[in-house]
């Protein structure tokens, strides 16, 4: 491409500071190093955890940062060594991320490997977000992060395949396993819950319900395949309580997809206490800790964690784009309004309100 | 309090046994120290035995007089969604979930002392030469077991040894770690071991504690207390990311932490098998699930004692009995290939497509002298 080697000037949504609003800037996109790839994003999803950055959850996170993590676009150029994608590839980024806080990885992800940003603004150095950082026109990421995908796949939809999606839909089919016929209880309905949801119908499960204290995302929630819906507002007593009694005997999958330590609890008490598995899908706000009876695991329930759906990314995306192109699924339910990159805090304000489930960014 | 008491006979499905050996578990001691504030006093306590069966109430058809038994603190009636599952364990008529009533079935106890109406415990009630327990408690063993060593069998062994096979489902070559070095600690080692482990990592605070650890599989025997950084970092240095499974087997919540981010950061699995004391929470971060952790519990180590004796007891009548049909049929030992010869309705050119080489270690002597001439007479 014409503007391979060279320093591109595009917009970027700037994060400056924690608590502040996105900026939209015009930055400068240095070309990829060895073994990276600079990508011309064409559409970027908006998810919660982008939210999280921007209020200053993630104490790893250094600013100013460019946020963003659900994006697909088209390969521009290639850095040295770089053998699996070339230019003019379609992309999705992968968003290969492991929180920090708890020591997983010894560094941050705000810098490329090599510790540098290709990022620069105003001036400044911009950090990049989980290798990501797909508020941006261009980006640079590691190959390795990246999946090539079908020419044919419509960007504008699959970009959702990079995280929110995948990782509801695969808490339910790789994680929990869930089997046909049995009983499942989704707390929160956004975009991963709802991608739970469509996870557990896909696997034949009798009973989906669907728990949100916004009743505004039941009807969606049924569509996907939810069976019932609850409000925990509508109760005296504990959601888990109320679970427990309508199944008999807790459900046999439950899954925590709304991010909160009062949902984490009653998720896992809510199936069955030998029995039950309990999926954390939701991400929980980072240095918080939860209080949990540990009878509640030793009476046999099974609690895990599911990053990304437990994917093994650079494989799988590629097949799930295959599978979005037969109409497997029907993941486009998510998406409930698509905005110009230019209205980016638009889309943030419907997050926050509960108006949208996934609003999607054109460039 | 060594006491003389009064033990009713059996009422309908129910077993009197006589006591032969019991183990101490720490559990016991936890009940006495008043750790479990649901458990009735006054009680006979004691969980982990074996005996005889001295008397049987109407009803009863799995064991009769004179039976080796090992009472079961989680019976299995057969009948509910734990029993019918074949993930579960924990039969909906155990004692041992919240609010246990120390009585039996029909709401009623079958000991008494100095005219008191003594609790049981956990369906079990151990600590005693003569006890009652339901029939689905009652697990019928080989005659020829010694009571006083596979009482054992009753709780810790099987807890911990199943913890490592049934609920971690420990892999060969994986790595693992075990904190706390009792004797449901060690069955833990145990059961690592015979699950083909490459690393066993012993953690106790009691060094003596380590020479038997060893005995029984550890590979390394480590206690904190040498150091100063937190052991889930020292577990994850010497791994290099963490044990593929860990398990906590003291009961201390802390440990129940340490445990879990002992383990790999991804796909580790670590499973809770010490019972700590009761209204005591874990705080931990949930950012230890969230990157695609596995945190299990298990009681009983996921055994159903029942099922598994059982199931053994199962499998070979069947194999006896396809056998018997062998023997009938003049089949003897032989396998598919032989049985194809044998039924063919030419088995020249069965023979003839056959190879040697393939055919000389199944079938039966008979058959390969057979095979021999006729291939002999065909080339001849």
């Amino acid at each position: 491409m014409a503007t391979s080697g060279k320093v591109i000037r595009c917009r970027a949504a700037v994060a400056w500071a924690a608590g502040k609003s996105l900026s939209v800037e015009e930055i400068e996109v240095a070309p990829p190093k060895a073994h990276e790839v600079r990508v011309k994003i064409v559409a970027t999803g908006i998810c919660r955890t982008d939210d999280h950055v921007l209020v200053g959850t993630f104490p790893d996170v250094e600013f100013p940062v460019i946020p963003g993590h659900e994006g697909a676009g088209i390969v521009e150029s290639i850095g040295e060594g770089v053998t699996s994608v070339k230019p003019g590839n379609q992309q999705i980024r992968n968003s290969l991320w492991l929180h920090t806080s708890c020591a997983i990885l010894t560094e941050p992800q705000n810098l490329l490997p090599d510790k540098t940003s290709r990022f620069t603004c105003k001036g400044k150095q911009i950090h990049h977000f989980l290798w990501n950082s797909t508020f941006a026109e261009y980006t640079v990421v590691p190959e390795y992060t990246l999946a090539k995908i079908d020419a044919a796949a419509p960007l504008d939809k699959v970009c959702l395949l990079a995280c929110g999606f995948p990782t509801g839909y695969g808490a339910a089919i790789n994680t929990a396993k869930v089997k046909p016929g049995s009983t499942c209880a989704v707390f929160g309905l956004g975009g991963v819950g709802l991608s739970v949801v469509m996870g557990c119908k896909a696997a034949g499960a009798s009973r989906i319900i669907a728990i949100d204290i916004n009743k505004d995302k039941f009807a969606r929630a049924k569509e996907m395949g939810a069976t019932e819906c609850i409000n925990p507002q509508d109760f005296k007593k504990p959601i888990q309580q109320v679970l427990t009694e309508m199944t008999g005997h807790g459900v046999d999958y439950s899954f925590e997809a709304a991010g909160t330590a009062d949902t984490l609890i009653a998720a896992l008490a809510s199936c069955n206490m030998n029995t039950g598995v309990c999926v954390l899908a939701g991400e929980p706000p980072a240095g918080s800790t939860i209080p949990i009876d540990p009878f509640l695991l030793l009476s046999g329930r099974t609690c895990k964690g599911t990053l990304l759906g437990g994917w093994k990314m650079r494989d799988s995306i590629p097949r799930l784009v295959a599978s979005y192109l037969e109409k497997k699924f029907n993941s486009d339910l998510l998406i409930t309004h698509t905005l110009p990159f230019a209205k980016i805090n638009e889309g943030f304000e419907l997050l926050r309100a509960g108006k949208s489930i996934r609003s999607v960014l054109l460039f | 309090s060594v006491e003389e008491i009064e033990v009713a006979p059996p009422k309908a499905h129910e077993v009197r046994v006589k006591i032969v050996a019991t183990g101490i578990c720490h559990t016991d001691e936890h009940v006495l120290e008043g750790n479990f504030p649901e458990v009735e006093f006054p009680v006979i306590v004691g969980h982990e035995g074996a005996g005889i069966v001295e008397s049987i109430g109407e009803g009863v058809t799995s064991v009769k007089p004179g039976d080796a038994v090992i009472p079961l603190f989680v019976p299995q009636c057969g009948e509910c969604r734990s029993c019918l599952s074949t993930k579960g364990n924990l039969c909906s008529k155990n004692d041992i979930s919240s609010s246990p009533t120390g009585l039996m079935a029909d709401g009623t106890t079958r000991f008494t002392c100095k005219g008191k109406a003594i609790h049981h415990f956990v369906g079990t009630s151990t600590f005693i030469e003569y006890t009652v327990v339901h029939e689905t408690a009652a697990a019928k063993i080989d005659s020829a077991a010694p009571l006083e060593k596979v009482c054992l069998i009753g709780c810790g062994f099987s807890t911990g040894y199943g913890a490592a096979l049934q609920t971690a489902k420990v892999e060969a070559g994986s790595t693992c770690a075990v904190f706390g070095l009792g004797g449901v600690g060690l069955s833990v080692v145990m059961g690592c071991k015979a699950a083909g482990a490459s690393r066993i990592i012993a953690i106790d605070i009691n060094k003596d504690k380590f020479a038997k650890a060893k005995e029984m599989g550890a590979t390394e025997c480590i206690n904190p207390k040498d150091f100063k950084k937190p052991i889930h970092e020292v577990l994850t240095e010497m791994t290099g990311e963490g044990v593929d499974y860990s398990f906590e087997v003291i009961g201390r919540t802390e440990t129940m932490t340490e445990a879990l981010a002992s383990c790999h950061y991804n796909y580790g699995v670590s499973v809770i098998v010490g019972v700590p004391p009761a209204a005591q929470k874990i705080s931990f971060d949930p950012m230890l699930l969230f990157s695609g952790r596995t945190w299990k519990g298990s009681v009983f180590g996921g055994e159903d004692l029942h099922k598994n004796v059982n199931t053994k007891r199962k499998k070979k009548k069947k194999e006896e009995r396809v056998k018997e049909k062998q023997r009938q049929r003049g089949e003897g030992a032989l396998t598919e290939v032989g049985r194809d010869l044998w039924r063919s309705s030419s088995p020249t050119s069965l023979l003839k497509q056959l190879p040697y080489s393939k055919l000389h270690r199944k079938v039966p002597k008979c058959l390969e002298y057979l095979w021999r001439r006729r291939l002999h007479s065909l080339s001849g």
